[in-house]
């Protein structure tokens, strides 16, 4: 996904994200996701399997080497420019294929993505599989084919149990990801990236591109800068308060 | 389109603000379409809440007391109304921004093979069709979406986007037969509450956020005595959070919740553009920090440089006292 720090730009034509001048990051909600799998190859041990997905433009696979770099062990990228157009729903249409057809039994995801908050994904991905969706987890187990969550809530969380297959979208508070290390840097030139085309996935083409999206956007306006208030430096705090509070009951919000 | 269906969360029985505003919001707009609208409620206390939304202008209110959608994480709720649409046929299904509705949405409308469109913070009807507004790229641009090839029509909605009315429709209350038995394989074990009776900052009204300059977990007892004084909820920056003071669930900001109260009283927090982009389309803003060059101070519409600890807990005092008198 575009850098989340760059200045953004929308083509006034194609009423898109301009993606030519921004340089593409990890989106850091899947570096969650990335590093919780490998937490739990780690505990589980045996031939499990960490793959990255991720569907992006030919200029994403230096994003899929650093995910690699992380210690996944190889990657799938839906790369085809016909998929130019796609919106959210088409997109987990997209990505529900692409699992299906490289196998899975737990799918992990961020919860959301930070340049569209398009956080329907997961949930639209797991029910075109026909599995769960366990959303907004905030802790991750999984023993004997069950995975159990704490699914964050505003009071607490939630414990939530599954039995495989199952998509999990983990919170940010989850877990510290790793750096890359430079050995597995060195290591990550050397996997395998399978690139996955629309006819591999069986993609009906009706379905995707601008075509196929359900969504259009019409018009879009830039949101001037909020106008700088009034702003007083105060040493005596009654003084601070009962500013703010006049304010208040100015603007009739007590 | 045929109607307009609001799917409205409650707990309990009790329906927050936020279920009043979107069950207003679809009377409004079946109004406007000639369609007639109804709310959705579901699970254990569905009777209750409906008495609520007899309040609001809407038409019919669906109640599914006997889904089971506390036990098994929503997935109840998306064959509920998976079957009530089709009867109804093609709708516009309002569900609000919150995590189990953007995830109910989502599922209905792969269901369906409708269209989604996210964090609608309005929704107009242009020509006979639904039009979206929809703030993008942390708010600095407003998007206008609209739906093709989309029968039915699935909008996400924020908290705090539409005026709730007291103006009772018809408010016929229907109850929709119990679904038929169903092993689903998602259980919920335990709902663990850990701070009891708080609202959530993506509902609230009004939020007060605490950040670095708080300089301790301890200190957020202050935010805490002035939110409840307000009635609002709490909020927190990165740092905070980062820090291990507060909860994720309480995170303003790029890696956090996006927010949309009517005022924002931000205290010890700087405002780097990551927490900006989670909250500018507050109604109000209000700062308080010690720091005069802090960035916050350029985009809020009241700032006050000096000390919270000595400020936040005056003006806690006063609003208590305003309220006591009034």
């Amino acid at each position: 996904m575009p850098d989340t720090s760059a200045e953004k730009a929308l083509d006034p034509k194609t009423k898109r994200l301009n993606r030519s001048r921004i340089e593409n990051v990890l989106n850091p909600f899947d570096e969650y996701a990335i590093e919780e799998a490998l937490r739990l190859k780690e505990s589980i041990g045996g031939d499990t399997t960490v793959t990255i997905l991720t569907m992006a433009p030919q200029s994403g696979t230096d994003i899929v080497r650093k995910a690699l770099g992380m210690g996944a062990d190889n990657a799938a990228m839906l790369s085809d420019d016909a998929v130019g157009g796609t919106d959210a729903m088409g997109t987990a249409y997209l990505l529900a294929l692409s699992l299906k057809h490289i196998g899975f039994d737990l799918v992990l995801s961020g919860t959301q993505s930070t340049d569209a908050i398009n956080s329907v994904v997961p949930a639209a991905i797991a029910e075109h599989l026909g599995i769960p969706a366990l959303t907004y987890a905030k802790k991750l187990s999984v023993q004997d084919g069950t995975v159990e969550i704490q699914r964050e809530t505003e009071s607490g969380y939630w414990r939530v149990a599954s039995q495989l297959p199952a998509l999990v979208s983990v919170t940010k508070g989850i877990n510290e990801p790793r750096y890359p290390t430079l050995k597995g840097i060195m290591g990550a030139k050397k996997k395998e990236i399978t690139m996955l085309t629309l006819a591999a996935i069986g993609a009906d083409s009706s379905l995707i591109g601008d075509a196929g999206a359900k969504t259009q956007v019409d018009e879009f306006a830039t949101v001037g800068a909020r106008a700088r208030g009034e702003v007083v430096t105060v040493s005596d705090p009654h003084e601070g308060a009962k500013k703010i509070m006049d304010f208040l009951i100015a603007k009739k919000l007590i | 389109m045929k109607a307009v269906v609001a799917f409205i969360e409650h707990e309990d029985g009790h329906v927050r603000r936020s279920g009043l505003e979107l069950a207003t919001k679809a009377a409004d707009l079946g109004r406007e379409l000639h369609v007639p609208a109804s709310a959705v409620v579901l699970g254990t206390g569905a009777q209750d809440a409906a008495q609520a939304l007899k309040t609001t202008p809407i038409d019919t209110i669906y109640t599914g007391a006997d889904v089971p959608v506390e036990q098994h994480l929503g997935d109840p709720a998306v064959d509920a109304l998976d079957v009530l649409l089709k009867q109804i046929g093609p709708a516009a299904l309002l569900v609000p921004a919150t995590n189990a509705g953007k995830d109910t949405g989502a599922r209905v409308a792969v269901r369906l093979d409708a269209g989604v469109i996210t964090e609608a913070s309005d929704i107009v009807v242009k020509d006979g069709a639904l039009i979206v507004q929809s703030p993008k790229f942390g708010g600095s641009v407003i998007s206008t979406i609209g739906f093709k090839n989309s029968p039915y029509q699935v909008i996400v909605c924020r908290a705090n986007s539409f005026a709730a009315r007291t103006e009772p429709g018809k408010g016929d209350i229907v109850s929709l037969p119990a679904p038929p038995a169903k092993q689903y394989p998602a259980r919920v074990e335990e709902k663990v509450v850990e701070e009891a009776g708080k609202i959530s900052v993506e509902e609230a009204g009004i939020i007060v956020s605490g950040g670095r300059g708080l300089g301790g977990p301890e200190h957020f007892d202050i935010i805490e005595a002035l939110a409840d004084a307000l009635g609002g909820a709490v909020g927190a920056s990165r740092a905070a959070v980062d820090a291990g003071w507060i909860p994720h669930a309480h995170q303003v900001g790029q890696t956090g919740k996006t927010v949309t109260p009517q005022l924002y009283i931000a205290c010890g927090i700087s405002g780097a553009i990551q927490h900006k982009v989670g909250m500018r389309s507050a109604g109000i803003i209000v700062a308080i920090n010690k720091d005069g060059n802090a960035p916050i101070f350029e985009f809020c519409d009241l700032g006050v440089v000096g000390d919270l600890f000595q400020i936040v807990p005056e003006l806690t005092r006063l609003v208590k006292e305003r309220k006591g008198a009034a």
